[in-house]
């Protein structure tokens, strides 16, 4: 079976990650023809075999020993290789950090237009067209793409289908010889510090951004977390980088996940990285002084007021009825 | 060490952002632009390693339009040795593989041992120019930098590359390289006022673009504001009968 389109999934230590479903519901939406997913690893038996089994779709398993540790280089030699076999129209990655590091790269040497960070599709006359944010989200970009196609999917902005019972998708796998290389992985590391209430068990989160203005200001973010039983105050990228948070209470694409019961961001321009890591919040309080934040499109509730009045106006009037 | 450091010039996006006439760009004329944030951190980086690597010369380049120059002068004042302009002929949206297509063109015979750009432009968000240029160059890249050590024999630099929740990667590069930086990777210096002098005296390279290159690009763009979603209400009244509001929602859901 030869793709019109190929996603290109992620699997970590033998897991296969969710984005990677996020992507096959995406390229159901893109095109009707065949679909077939590409992971490249060292062992992807496992791996492939419950992608088969969840979507029913081919699955093109590229392993080598080399393939345990992800580089750039590697990555785009075997696509490179691997992917014109197939003739795909469209290859879909994900948006991630390792999309974002190999994609581009993969269209130039591949020929291919690039298209990254897609979180939509318009029709026009039966033909695709991508959307995606620009502007901290404050307007979308249509973009047409031109012959066959590299596309970045914004983690998040499409859901995994719930599987309906089919048979499960054939497996092929493809071993394959590889070059030395002028990238070599080192391994990885996390940061092991955490909070007492860390920020993905906290069943709210008052999150500050750059609109906070300075440093001394989180004490209000933190006065505000104080009103509730149990807060935890998290940050969008700018507000770490600044130093005045840590890199472990950022809330993003580059940081946490979250999805707390409230989730109120105060002075967050709402951009799709910070959106990607916390849209999910069951209940969404946005405040901030411009009323043209992107942020209010995801806030259930949105206020529009500078929240170095607002918060404490807010604390003073929780006080009161308190008092009653 | 010859470092090429790519700077773009965006909008302030925290400002009000109107579509222009023709749907494919914004109105640029009362904007405020500056330095995309990102690149700050790769002139940054480029200048710490001008501090500790002898005989380190630094290149800042921009493609755009004459008000670029601004931006170039900017890496200028950081501490950026030579100031690079490939001028754009118009006021429009240009794509990532003509952009890098256009620094490529200047760059592949110029010897830089290392390229730095930012991870993004926080205007249009594509983190495309970087990973496309090196591929272009055929140099290996890695993207979201956020350190970065060079070997002493100047042949390898090691990284670490910042990916979901915080972790990171480390990778060992051959040299030349071009690293895509992430925030946070340093401290952007303020310009000391002796580079500001000089800056002010220094003329740029102008490259005049002449044929655009051409690109199996994105065929046409337009832009559009997003469609107001149904999810929220925003709370009116004055500041106080907001703030009460509030309280009544967070009340009625229980969490006060």
């Amino acid at each position: 079976m030869h793709g019109d389109t190929i996603i290109i999934g992620e699997v970590e230590e033998g897991k296969v990650l969710p984005v990677t479903y996020e992507l096959v519901a995406f390229a159901r939406e893109l095109s009707p023809g065949p679909i077939a997913i590409i992971i490249l690893g060292r062992d992807m038996a496992s791996a492939a075999g419950e992608i088969a089994q969840r979507t029913g779709l081919e699955v093109i398993a590229v392993e080598h020993a080399f393939l345990d540790r992800y580089s750039s280089e590697l990555w785009k030699d075997v696509l490179t290789e691997i992917l014109p076999r197939y003739y795909p129209h469209y290859i879909v990655a994900a948006h991630t950090s390792l999309g974002q590091d190999y994609a581009p790269g993969l269209a130039v040497r591949l020929a291919a237009c690039s298209i990254t960070s897609v979180q939509g599709i318009v029709w026009e006359d039966g033909a695709p067209v991508f959307s995606r944010a620009i502007f901290n989200g404050k307007l979308l970009m249509d973009v047409r793409p031109e012959g066959i196609t590299v596309l970045t999917v914004q983690p998040g902005a499409f859901r995994p289908e719930v599987s309906e019972r089919t048979a499960p998708g054939p497996v092929t796998r493809i071993s394959i010889q590889l070059a030395p290389q002028a990238i070599v992985p080192q391994g990885s590391s996390s940061s092991a510090e955490e909070d007492a209430l860390p920020l993905t068990e906290a069943p709210v989160i008052i999150s500050a951004g750059r609109g906070i203005g300075k440093q001394e200001h989180l004490d209000l973010v933190y006065q505000l977390a104080g009103l509730f039983a149990k807060a935890a105050v998290g940050g969008s990228r700018p507000v770490c980088d600044l130093g005045w948070l840590p890199y472990r209470s950022q809330v993003g694409m580059t940081g946490k996940t979250v999805t707390p019961k409230l989730y109120i961001a105060c002075g967050i321009s709402g951009t799709p990285q910070h959106v990607a890591g916390m849209k999910n919040s069951q209940l969404i309080v946005a405040i901030n002084k411009d009323p043209h934040a992107a942020i209010f499109r995801i806030a259930d509730y949105g206020i529009v007021e500078d929240l170095m009045v607002f918060i404490p106006l807010l604390l003073e009037e929780y006080e009161q009825s308190s008092l009653q | 060490m010859k470092i090429l450091v790519c700077v773009k010039q965006v909008p302030d996006t925290e400002s009000l952002i109107v579509i222009d006439q023709s749907g494919r760009w914004i109105e640029t004329a009362s904007l405020v632009f500056h330095m995309n944030r990102y690149d700050e951190y790769a002139v940054e980086e480029a200048l710490l390693i001008k501090e500790t690597v002898q005989r380190t010369v630094v290149d800042a380049l921009s493609v755009g339009p004459a008000r670029v120059r601004n931006v170039i002068k900017r890496a200028l004042e950081m501490g950026a040795d030579n100031g690079i302009h490939i001028a754009l002929p118009e006021e429009r949206y240009y794509d990532p593989l003509t952009i890098a297509s256009l620094i490529r063109r200047y760059a592949h015979d110029q010897g830089y041992d290392l390229i730095l750009c930012g991870i993004m432009a926080e205007d249009d968000l594509q983190s495309q120019v970087g990973p496309m240029l090196a591929e272009m160059l055929g140099i290996p890249c890695a993207t979201s930098v956020i350190s970065q050590r060079l070997a002493d024999d100047l042949t390898r630099i090691s990284v670490e590359r910042e990916i979901e929740g915080g972790e990171r990667e480390r990778f060992e590069l051959a040299l030349p390289a071009l690293l895509a930086v992430q925030s946070g990777m340093n401290r952007p210096r303020y310009p000391a006022l002796s580079n500001v002098l000089r800056a002010k005296r220094q003329e740029l390279i102008t490259i005049d673009v002449g044929d655009m290159p051409h690109t199996q690009g994105q065929a046409s763009i337009t832009l559009r504001y997003p469609e107001h979603s149904q999810r929220g209400v925003l709370l009116s009244g004055s500041m106080r009968e907001k703030a009460q509001a509030l309280l009544r929602i967070l009340h009625a859901h229980a969490f006060l």
